[in-house]
Order: structure tokens, then sequence, then C-alpha cells
């Protein structure tokens, strides 16, 4: 199931004197009937779903220039399209970081009189960072074409959205931790890996190895924290993206409490590190068991999230789901009651 | 402005209970509208909000209960849907993931539930997997109420979808699993519910203890079913049963520590499964016994196991139970484990277990004595190592020790199979007092009741033995004497068991008599007036059966002799303990009955036996009625007999005529010296002539026309006048020639003319009637005229 595109962002730059010939600029990317799309939110929030391009991959396309007036001609000093890949920071508007800027020369400086294609081609680009929408970061890429006039340019953007695919990691250990208050509470947790993909599932175990606090119930959240800037400006933001419940009551000495969760529910990105030294992306999956009075105990781990190629989704779901069923054996049948 | 009411526990229950049900009532409805619409997403929305209500802290056991009712109806609605759904064809596509986004985890794993056992039910090949996943994620909810209603839902939901199959699982290749699977799954389960049930037992505050036990109990169930659903797969043999299925029950039980929980799962596990596994695993189940809580009540719980298998035992289905199960040794050794367990088990619960064991021995193996003998040894050993001893009649303990020992008598009916018991009658020692007297009536009555026949003196001694409390006094008798009517039932008893101490051959019988007669004749004053007169009549009975013998045995009449001798003994006790008249009637019997054997001797000891009783007449007894009546018996005694000679019949009738004519009321005297008339007319020697003395019958009855003149009460004096004139008749009609119808005449004329002096009242009356119908009879007499004698010259 498609869905329509959204409709493409065009700046214009009007002149507020000039009466002359303006021009309509349209990009068509190659093989658009066959390339996936992707959503990704806006600054305000809202969705927006642009063609999906993966790092080295080609770029090429028309751009079509129509003319508004019949019979008359647009004087222009050039026509370029740009590929830009750039990092907002909204804390500093006027400067856009472009960690990526390509430029090709689609007209020398002359005249139109008639609508004009112009073919273009950015070949195997290289597209490092994922796109991003952040509280206070954004990471786009857009191609963007300038019909060069003397005094307003005619300038059409259009976004594209890249994902950046990690290969399974070789070393995916689980985390495994015991922590604890003492003579008070003491759990071991585990989550089977250290780095879950996007659509991936986090199962785990919790033991209660010492219990003489009354627990109302335990949840694990998924924290999302966002760094930009760096030294004294660093700005942190963290994001509770889940909420899950995984125990209700208060267990006792040598209970084990199974965890799964599934995080293709949940609006995730792959985890970012210090990209382009300006912003970092990191996730935490925090523990936090509440007891009768309402105090809360927690334990956070950072987890790292990447993303797959879709390719080998299927064989892997049906690993995820032999994972969550056969791993767990009965534990030892053990009651043990605490006097 | 009145205050708001408070609201009681219980409104307050109703009323929160009505929110949530009014909640799960709109959503619901708004779910199935979804549903309808085909927005299964929508619907299973409304679903979760719905389940959000079950994670209330906030309702009783009972109102949660009903909630949880109100929302499975409700779920199985969406069950339905998705069923269907899923056999239309329709796939929804990781529905089963989908379900787990829900954040709070109670309404998700309801829902996992629901949709788990739609995916089972569309595909098997699921099942396997599914099934280990839903129990295993289930362990999330530890709250326990919510606990186990949740995994109870999982019970009810998985109930017909479990393999219940023996396909070979081995490798994990068989994805649908098979009946170990299915164990395994209800183990796990169990094993989980039976902690939240029992961790219920230590939340809150200690002061709301009975309340709390009160709310476990009635969540029973919830645990029980696992132990039904189990019983329910039919695929479990019972190699399996005695493997997989028992041991990791019985752990689970034995190893909560938690009284409530063991005595209703152990009573669980009696119940729900089939009698053979109960016999095939025994011992393990036993065993499991002996380690149970010291607060449980194992006496009830081996009870109720042995119940069922005695009654398996006896029904129709079961074949009786296998040769190679020694039932009784099994339980027998484990009993005595659980004993030995547990050393502050009341006395009575050893004994009521005691009492069990011997059902089981008497209902599964009617023809051993040995176990029930096995049964009452045990327990002696228990007694005398617990230092038990006089048990209080009343206490727990003496009771249960009382159902022990009635059953034998119960189940047997016959004594002499009790008597086989070797520790039977030692166990009457640890009763007190009136216990003992209790279980002895309650022997006795046994052996009235089904008129067991003792043949043995030895079987005798045994009896007598061991009820001995009946037979003679005691040294911890109480003071105060029995209340007398109670004492003469209980000696009634006595008399009565004394007729059932029979045996055939008759040299047995006398034995037989002679250990009677050793015991009862210690019973002292009161007992012996009612035992040993039974004993004379049976030994006079004995000596009747020596006649028939006369052939076969030539030493009949020395036997006879000695037989008359214990009697003489015997009654020689009687007037020891200066009782008067039940000698004399003994011995007068003793005199007809040695009268009528013709063994040598035999009138001496007639003679012999009548004059002990004269003796007795004579010495012991001064009331005067009491010598009217003794005389009367006497003279009827001596009439009847026909086994003296003159020499000896002449002095006792003499003795008689004198006897009665000596007796201190002259009314007595006439009556006495009227009756010795007969013993001159009907009185018979040794040939049985009768000897027909009109002379001396006429003697007597002008003596007693003479002393009758002389009673001043007139009133009597006609009385005696109608009594003498029916003798006189009586002789005139048998012939008598002494007798005249003139002497008729004069004393009818004589009663003619007092008899209107007397003053009218009752006793007038009966006199009046006496004499009317003594005339009435001559009227007849002379109308019909057709008798050897005249009546002619009769004026009436």
């Amino acid at each position: 199931m498609k869905r329509d595109l959204a409709e493409t962002h065009i700046y214009r730059k009007m002149s507020f004197f000039g009466f002359g010939q303006s021009a309509e600029v349209d990009i068509i990317l190659d093989g658009q009937d066959s390339r996936k799309t992707a959503e990704i939110k806006t600054e305000d929030g809202k969705k927006e779903r642009y063609y999906l391009y993966f790092d080295g991959e080609t770029v090429s396309g028309k751009v079509n220039v129509s003319l508004k007036k019949a019979g008359s001609k647009l004087e222009h000093q050039g026509i370029k399209i740009e590929f830009i890949g750039q990092i907002e920071l909204y804390y500093d508007r006027g400067n856009h970081h472009e960690f990526t800027s390509l430029v090709k020369e689609l007209a020398r400086p002359g005249e139109l009189s008639q609508n004009t294609s112009y073919n273009f081609e950015f070949q195997q680009v290289e597209k490092p960072y994922e796109s991003y929408t952040g509280a206070n970061v954004r990471l786009r890429y857009f191609l963007r074409v300038t019909i060069v006039k003397r005094l307003s340019d005619v300038v059409k953007e259009q976004d594209i959205v890249v994902h950046t695919l990690s290969h399974y990691p070789e070393m995916n250990n689980s985390i495994k931790m015991e922590v604890g208050i003492e003579d008070c509470l003491h759990i071991e947790f585990e989550y089977n890996k250290s780095k879950y993909h996007l659509k991936d599932v986090i199962v785990g175990k919790i033991y209660f190895l010492l219990v003489r606090i009354k627990i109302k119930h335990m949840e694990i959240q998924i924290i999302k924290r966002e760094t930009t800037g760096s030294g004294p400006n660093t700005f942190n933001e963290n994001e509770t993206i889940a909420k899950y419940e995984i125990m209700d009551g208060a267990p006792v000495r040598g209970e084990s409490i199974p965890i799964r969760l599934f995080l293709s529910g949940y609006e995730l990105t792959p985890t970012m590190r210090d990209i382009n030294k300006k912003f970092s992306v990191r996730y935490y999956l925090n523990l936090v068991l509440v007891d009768e009075e309402e105090r809360r105990y927690f334990k956070q781990q950072e987890i790292t999230i990447f993303r797959r190629s879709d390719k080998n989704r299927k064989t892997y779901q049906a690993t995820a789901h032999h994972n969550a069923t056969r791993d767990r054996k009965p534990e030892e049948n053990s009651v043990e009651e605490e006097k | 402005m009145p205050a708001t009411p408070q609201l009681s526990p219980q409104e307050e229950q109703e009323k929160l209970l009505e929110e949530a049900i009014g909640v799960v009532k709109n959503q619901a409805f708004q779910m199935k509208r979804c549903l309808d619409k085909g927005k299964l997403m929508d619907g299973l929305k409304h679903a979760s909000t719905m389940l959000g209500e079950l994670r209330t802290s906030l309702l009783s056991p009972k109102s949660y209960y009903e909630l949880y009712m109100a929302i499975s109806d409700e779920l199985r609605h969406l069950e339905m849907y998705l069923v269907e759904e899923f056999q239309k064809g329709r796939k929804v596509a990781d529905l089963y993931e989908l379900v787990q986004y829900a954040g709070n985890i109670v309404p998700r794993l309801y829902l996992l539930i629901t949709v788990g056992v739609v995916y089972i039910k569309s595909n098997e090949l699921s099942r396997r997997d599914i099934l280990k996943d839903l129990v295993e994620m289930c362990r999330g909810v530890q709250h326990p109420l919510r606990g186990l209603f949740l995994r109870n839902y999982l019970l009810q939901c998985t109930k017909n979808v479990l393999p219940d199959n023996n396909d070979d699982a081995t490798g994990g290749e068989n994805e649908s699993g098979n009946v170990q699977d299915s164990v395994d799954f209800i183990q796990l389960n169990f094993a989980e519910m039976n902690k939240l049930w029992v961790r219920m037992q230590h939340q809150g505050h200690s002061r709301d203890r009975e309340r709390r036990e009160q709310e476990r109990r009635e969540l029973r169930i919830l645990v029980g079913t696992n132990l039904v659903r189990l019983s329910q797969l039919e695929c479990i043999d019972m190699e399996r049963f005695k493997k997989n299925v028992l041991p990791g029950v019985l752990e689970q039980v034995v190893n909560c520590k938690d009284p409530i929980s063991q005595e209703y799962l152990m009573e669980c596990v009696i119940q729900v499964f089939p009698d053979d596994n109960h016999l095939q695993c025994l011992s393990a189940f036993l065993r499991a016994c002996a380690d149970l809580h010291p607060n449980v009540n194992v006496k009830n719980i081996i009870i109720a196991l042995i119940d069922r298998l005695a009654s398996f035992a006896q029904s129709e289905e079961g074949n009786g139970i296998p040769s190679d199960i020694q039932l009784f040794d099994i339980f027998s050794q484990q009993i005595a484990q659980v004993i030995q367990n547990r050393p502050d088990m009341p006395p009575e619960d050893i004994v009521a277990l005691q009492v069990a064991l011997m059902n089981l021995a008497l209902k599964c193996y009617p023809d051993k004595v040995e176990y029930v003998d096995k049964v009452l040894e045990t327990t002696e050993d228990i007694f005398n190592r617990l230092n038990l001893d006089h048990l209080e009649h009343g206490a727990a303990v003496s009771k249960e020790l009382m159902k022990l020992m009635k059953i034998p008598i119960d189940t047997y009916n016959s004594i002499l199979t009790v008597l086989e018991l070797q520790h039977f009658g030692a166990m009457f020692e640890y009763f007190d007092y009136k216990g003992r007297k209790l279980m002895s009536c309650f022997i006795i009555n046994n052996i009235l009741e089904n008129e067991t026949c003792i043949p043995t003196q030895e079987q005798v001694d045994l009896i007598l033995n061991i009820v001995n409390c009946l037979v003679q006094d005691q040294n911890d008798q109480p003071e105060e004497i029995d209340d007398p009517e109670d004492f003469a039932e209980e000696q009634g008893l006595m008399g009565r068991f004394i007729h059932l101490l029979y045996s055939e051959d008759p040299n047995q019988q006398f034995l037989i008599l002679n250990m009677a007669r050793k015991h009862f004749g210690s019973g002292g004053d009161q007992r012996i007036k009612f035992t040993l007169p039974p004993i004379v009549f049976a030994a006079c009975r004995l000596a009747n059966r020596y006649v028939d013998l006369k052939e076969e045995d030539e030493n009949w009449e020395k036997k006879c002799q000695k037989i008359f001798q214990f009697v003489h003994q015997t009654i020689g006790a009687l007037i020891k303990a200066e009782l008067a008249e039940i000698p004399l009637r003994l011995f007068l019997q003793g005199a007809v009955t040695a009268g009528g054997i013709e063994f040598e001797n035999h009138e001496t000891v007639a003679y012999e036996f009548m004059s002990q009783a004269f003796s007795i007449y004579e010495e012991e007894i001064s009331d005067s009625k009491a010598q009217l009546a003794a005389i009367t018996l006497i003279i009827a005694t001596l009439e009847q007999m026909s086994c003296f000679g003159e020499e000896n019949h002449e002095p006792l009738r003499t003795q008689c005529a004198l006897a009665a004519s000596k007796l201190l009321k002259k009314p007595d005297q006439c009556r006495g010296v009227s009756i010795c008339s007969h013993l001159f007319w009907s009185g018979k020697n040794s040939k049985g002539e009768e000897m027909r003395d009109g002379k001396r019958v006429s003697d007597c009855l002008k003596k007693g026309l003479k002393i009758a003149n002389q009673c001043m009460d007139s009133s009597v004096q006609v009385q005696l006048f109608v009594e003498l004139l029916n003798h006189y008749i009586y002789f005139f009609e048998k012939g008598c020639d002494q007798i005249s119808i003139q002497v008729l005449n004069q004393i009818i004329t004589k009663i003619q003319e007092h008899l209107p002096n007397l003053e009218a009242n009752e006793e007038t009356d009966q006199i009046n009637k006496h004499f009317k119908n003594t005339v009435e009879h001559l009227q007849m007499k002379k109308e019909i005229g057709d008798t050897e004698v005249s009546f002619a010259g009769l004026t009436i």
C-alpha cells in the first residue's frame, strides 16, 4: 500500500518589484515508481513521506522548468542543482552545518524561451548519516535547484530520506547485571543482547534474589537521549519512548519475571553517536521498580539500536519468535515463602 | 443537613463492583460494535480498556471473581470472532505480537492468552510453543489475586486445546506437542498458582488472618482446577503418572509448607485421580503425607484415601485390590512413619488413623484376621509408648478407641472371630471403668443380637475376662453405686448371655458351665442373683440332654449326678448371699428335673433338693405372704413329682400339711391346708400311681372349713368358703367318695346366708362373682347330668 507523497516544499523568493517572467521548477527523481518511501517527522511534529535513499546510491533525475507566462523569456545567470546534507541546530537557526554539498550545473547563463528539462546525476553519493528530526536538531538531505536571477532566484528544494543500514553486529553480548540496595532488594537482570535493530524484540529476565520491600509493580522504559552541542553548551533532551509494565504485584525471593518487548511499535531511530561532532542520539533501557509507597528504584542501561536492511527481515522474525519462546525453560520449581 | 452515611465495607464492595461492571458492559458493547464492523484494532483497544478493570486492588476475592466472570464472558465473543476470521482465511498477521504492545501487563496477558488460543485453534502446529510461552509469560503477574485469576483464565481457555497424545516428541520435532507437554504446562501453572495462593497467607496484617484464610479457602478451587485438568488428560498412562505427574504435584504440595494448601491439595489428589493410580502410587503419596506441615490434619487425608480405596475394593467394577499391592502393609508402614514424624499428634488422631487402617483391613481383606490384630497390636504399642492408661470416658481418645474396638465386633458379628484377635482383650485395659462397661455391654448385646453360641470353655473364659467389669467388682469402680435399673439391665443381659454358652458336646457344655460358674460365682451378692439362676437352669437342661444319650454314654448317670451336685453347690452360693426365694425355687426346679431323670440315686437327689427347699422355707422365709407362696410352691412341686417311694413321699407330704397348718394367719392356714388336700389325691408314688386317699382329702378340707369358721373378718370368711366350695366341687367331680352333696349344700347355704350381710364394696363384688360363677358351673353340671357323679339333690 502506497501513500501519496506529501506536497513538495517550494520556496519561492518572489520579487517585490519585478513583474517579469517566472518559472516553476519540478524535480523528478529517477525510478520514482519503484523507489521506496519513508516517513520522517517535520519540525512541528507532522509526518511526511519522502523517497528513501541509502548510502552510496546514485541520486539522479530530471529537472523540469516550466515558464509561467507563455511567450515571455526568462533571463537567468545560470541554473544549478545541489545535493546537500545538513545539520540544523534549532538554537542556532542561522548556521546550518552542511556536511555534504555537491553541485551540478544544469545551464549556463542565458535565456529560456520555453519549458525545458535537464537531466542530472550525482553518482554514488556518500550519505554517511541517517535523516533525523529531533527535539533540538534536524539532519536532512535535499536537492536544491536554483535559477540564478538578477533580483530574485527561483529556488526549489526536494527532500529525500536517508536510512543508514548496519550489518548484524559480530559482537552482541547480553546485558547482565546484579543490582540492589543492601539488605533491601537484590535483583539480577538480563537482556538478551546489547544491540537491537529497529524491529527487534528485547527478551530478558529479572531474577529476584532478595526482596524486602513491598513492590507494587515494575516497568521497562525506553529512554531516548538527544545530546546537542559540546562543552558547556551541551544540551540533553530525554524522552521516554516506551513505558511497558512487566510485573504486577510483589514477587518473593526466587521469582523470575520474563521480559519481552517488541520494538517495532515504537518510534525509534538508530543510535547516533557524535554525528559530525554536532549531536548524538542514544537509547537506554530503564528498569523501574515502584513500591507501595510510590518510591521508585531504577537502573538504566544503554542499548544500541541499528537499522537492518529489509531483505533479512523475514528470516529474522522467525528467529526472534523462537528466541522468545524456546530459550526460556521453566525454572526450578521451588516454592519458598518468606516467613 | 444530615451527614452522608458511611458505607459499610459490603456496600463499598457492591458499589465498586457495580462501577467496574458498568465499565465492562460499556467497553464490551463498543468492542462488539467494532468487531461487527470489522475494525479489529479498535475492538482490541476496547477489550484492553475493559480488561483494565481487572487491575484493581480494591475488590474482595468474591467481587473480583464476579468481575472476572463478567469479563471472561465478554472475551469469549472476541475469541469466537477471531476464530471465525481465521477460519474464513483472513490472516491477521502478527496479532500475537500486536497484543503485546499493551502497556499494562494484566490486560496484555489476558489478550495474549485469548489470541494465543485462537492461534492454536487455527493452526495446531504452533500449539506447543504457544502453550509454553503463555504459561511462562504469566509469571509477570505476581499479585496473588490477579495472578490466580489470570492463570485460571489460561487454564479455562486452554481446556480443549491441550495436546493429549503419545506421539514421540524427542528432538522437538513434534510441533503440536504431546501429552507430556500438557503435563509440563499444567504442572508449571499449578506450581505458580499454588505459590500465589500460599503467598496470600503472608500478606497484610496479622489481625486479619482469619478473614484472609477464609478468602483463601474461597479461592482454592482455582488452584485445584489444575489437578482436575491433569486428571482429564487421557493419555497419561500409569507409567507416566508414576514418573512424571504425581511426583511433581506432591513435591509442590510438600515444599509449599502451607497447611491450608497442603490439606486441600492432598484431598484434591485423592479425589481427582482414579483409584488404580492411587493403588500404584500409594507409597509415594503416603510418604508425602508424612512430610506435611505439623498443622495439617494428616489424619483426615489418610482416612479419605483409605475410605476411597476401601470402597473401591468393595465396588462392583473394581476387581478388588491387585494381589501384588500389599495395601495393608504399605498403609501400616506409612502411617507408622506419619505418627513418628509428628510427636505432637494428639492420641485421638493416632487412634483415628488406626480406625481407618482397620476399616481398610476389614474391607479389603475380610479374611485376614491377622491384619486387624496387627492394628490392635500397633495401637497397644503406641499406647504403651505414650504411657496412656485409664482413658477417661468421653475424652476424644477414648471415643476413638471405642470406635476402633467396635469395628471388628460390628463387622464380624461373631464374638468367636473377635476372640481370634490376640490383642483385642488387652486393649480393654486402657479404658476407664465406664468405658469398659460400655464396651462390655456392646459386646454382649452383639452376641445376643446374633445369637452367637459360645462353644468352648476357653472361649467362655476369654469373653468373661474381657467383659470382666460386668462379671465382678472392679478396682477402679466409682464409690457411688450404679443406678439400680441400669444395673439390673446389665445383669439381665448377662443372664441372657449365659443361655448362649452352648456346646453340642454335653461334656464340653459341663466344662463351660463350670467355667461360667467360676467367673460369675465371684460376682458378689448383687450380681449372682441374676447370673447363677440361668446357670442352674442351663445345668438342668444339660442333665436332660444326657437322658437322650443313655445308649451312647454309659457314664451318663454319674454325669447326671455330678451335674446335680453342681446345681446344688450353685444354689448353695445363692443361699450364702442371704437370698431365700430364689434358691428355694431353684431347689424345687432341681428336684423336678432330677425326679424326671431316671438315673441312679435320682430319688435321693430329688429328696435332698426337696428337703433343702423345706429347710430354706423354715429358716429363711419369715414373711407370712412369702411363706404361703413358698409352701404353695412346694406342695405344687411335690404333687407333680413321681419319683418318690412311700418312705420318702410320706414325710414330705406330712411336712407340707404340717407346715400349711402352722402358718400364722388363719386365712393362710385355711388356704394352705386346703391346697394340701390335693397331695393326698393326685400325689404320686414312684410308679406314677395317684394316692386317691379320700379320707385324708376330706380331713384337710374339713380342717379348712373349721379354720374358716374361726375367721373374724366376715368378708375373708365368705371368700374362704367360696374357695373351699371350689375344692369340694373339684374332689366331688373327681369321684371322691368322702365328699357328699350334703356337704356342698351346707357350704352353699352358709355362703348364701353370709353374702348379703357383706358391705358393698369391690371385694364383695369379686366374691359374689366368684360364687355366682361357681353356682353356674354346678347348675350346668346338674342340667347336663351325664357325668360320672350325680348332682342329684344339690340345692341351689
